[in-house]
């Protein structure tokens, strides 16, 4: 139990890469339309997660430097202000989807409208951020979002061909009826959300709240190797009720109820319940992530104290932070924006926080004197190279497509 | 540490400054130099951070721009950038460390305000600190 209780940093960061409110739906529509036939783009991404929430990870326990400390010595103010600027549009799109997206799990629980709950989370999310130690945070909002192991559950209940299943994951074919431009988009959304940045600014910052140290370097590697090859097997899981139960009914899919749809069919009521405990954890927790994410890069990008580890009047400018993306986050999904279009949207910031976030973080974990013996090895530098070049293709392909497919539809 | 030759980009400046206890005192966004007169390379002699010192350092319409609204908003009380002089640098690691607390030093008169007018304010602020 303590040792799974020391991997929820890692467990709660891919929640936010692979699990939130975007994903939740995303890896259902692509289920429904093309089956299994994108399971390779989760792997993709899972595997250039790991990769740079690992030097990350390794940088801040090494060096004591988290990502955006590391962004603003590498690059310098301009570049790195360009950076934070998108970074921070990407984290409050995020987190006003996430608040939208508990708020709409509850709605699937009660059938009140989701907009009455949206005060009574965007308060929630805010008294976690100021009151709960970062490890209660963490254990909280990691464990609870195992509940969404309900959609692996499921897929063994429906008794699928795993041959099949199999199959259209390593031989992906563009089902009649869909274009590839859309599939091309929709390979890029699952790869850009896989690696988004605030993923290493959380975890990262996370391992200097726990002060991590040289010592804990196999403690952040568990983490990372635990963590998001999890969020990545949800996230498959989710597709491949998707695929098993939407698919051959032709059910498109649009909004939350329709992701639970497949476990209700293959558990019943139980089902139900644990799948919207799991949707209220993991977007709860990706809100967290988010927000304490824009707290983080803004502290570290102008040198302020920062921390969950500190009381709040000694880092108000970084709790200042956190209290104005909540209530900036609340007021905008109260427009009525759907919370789902908006994470597909963040995409666009992407495109520049993406590259500005990953080489420095590249260029920092091969930097001898301060990483000593703990610098990348040439394995993971030609890795890195690979991602870092195949992250700013794709960022740079995602906008015409998205223009081209109108976000996929 | 004084009379060392440092790379300035690579060394000192964008690092973090931390006092003696730990805590963030700001970033070395710009640093003054000293010229001699007798035609010896310039040396660094303090460090300075800010907005009024990072403005400079952005450049541009937007760089004036931070500097003219912190300029305003600190309502005359400080002017010019937080500047810590090079003697009070203890230690150059990865972050710079300084011999003065962050109160000494008095470079912090925007903490201070978030502090004072919001966030301190709001109950459970100064909660135990763990």
């Amino acid at each position: 139990m303590k040792r799974l209780l020391g991997l929820t940093l890692g467990i709660l960061t891919a929640i936010g890469g692979f699990v939130d409110v975007g994903d939740l739906v995303a890896s259902a529509v692509v289920g429904a339309r093309f089956g299994m036939a994108l399971a390779w783009a989760t792997v993709l991404g899972v595997i250039g997660i790991m990769l740079y929430a690992d030097m990350a990870g390794r940088v801040a326990a090494v060096s004591g430097l988290a990502t955006f400390d590391v962004v603003r010595q590498v690059l310098g103010p301009r570049v790195a202000l360009l950076n934070l600027l998108a970074s921070m549009a990407v984290n409050l799109l995020t987190l006003t989807a996430e608040i939208g997206g508990v708020a709409l799990a509850l709605e699937l629980a009660s059938s009140v409208s989701y907009l009455l709950f949206i005060p009574v989370v965007g308060f929630l999310v805010w008294l976690v951020l100021w009151r709960l130690p970062f490890e209660q945070m963490e254990r909280l909002f990691g464990l609870a979002g195992l509940a969404l192991v309900v959609f692996v559950v499921a897929v063994v209940r429906l008794h699928p061909s795993y041959a099949a299943l199999w199959h259209g994951s390593v031989h992906p074919k563009v089902p009649n009826g869909e274009g590839h431009p859309t599939y091309f988009y929709y390979a890029i959304a699952i790869l850009g959300s896989a690696m988004t940045p605030y993923e290493v600014f959380f975890f990262s910052s996370g391992g200097r709240e726990e002060r991590w140290s040289e010592r804990d370097l196999a403690e952040e590697r568990a983490n990372v190797f635990v963590g998001f090859p999890l969020g990545a097997i949800l996230s498959l899981a989710i597709t491949a009720t998707a695929a098993l139960v939407l698919l051959p009914q032709q059910i498109q899919v649009e909004h939350l109820d329709q992701t639970a749809l497949p476990v209700v069919v293959a558990l019943g009521k139980v089902g139900l319940v644990v799948v919207i405990l799991g949707f209220v954890a993991a977007t709860g927790g990706a809100a967290l992530e988010t927000a304490l994410s824009s707290g983080y890069a803004v502290a570290q990008y102008f040198g302020w104290s920062w921390g969950k580890f500190l009381p709040p009047a000694r880092a108000a400018r970084f709790h200042a932070v956190l209290l104005v993306s909540v209530v900036a986050a609340m007021t905008l999904v109260l427009t009525t924006l759907d919370p789902v279009k908006i994470t597909e949207y963040s995409l666009v910031f992407s495109v520049v926080a993406l590259p500005l976030t990953y080489a420095p973080i590249l260029v920092a974990a091969n930097d001898r004197r301060s990483m000593g013996e703990h610098a990348n090895g040439p394995f993971s530098n030609l890795l890195g190279a690979a991602f870092l070049i195949l992250i700013t293709v794709a960022a740079v392909v995602a906008i015409p497509l998205m223009v081209a497919t109108k976000a996929g539809q | 540490m004084s009379g060392r030759t440092r790379d300035l980009g690579l060394h000192l400046l964008d690092r973090q400054i931390v006092d003696p206890d730990g805590h963030a005192v700001g970033r070395v966004d710009d640093v003054e130099l000293m010229v001699p007169e007798d035609g010896s390379p310039p040396y660094v002699i303090a460090m300075l951070t800010g907005p009024q010192a990072l403005g400079p350092r952005l450049g541009g319409l937007l760089g004036r721009w931070v500097v003219f609204w912190s300029h305003a908003l600190s309502r005359g009380s400080e002017a010019g950038p937080g500047r810590i002089g090079m003697e009070l640098v203890t230690d150059f690691g990865t972050d710079i460390s300084v011999s003065r607390t962050r109160l000494e030093l008095g470079v912090h008169a925007n903490e201070d305000r978030a502090r004072d007018y919001l966030v301190g304010r709001l109950p459970g602020a100064r909660g135990a600190e763990r």
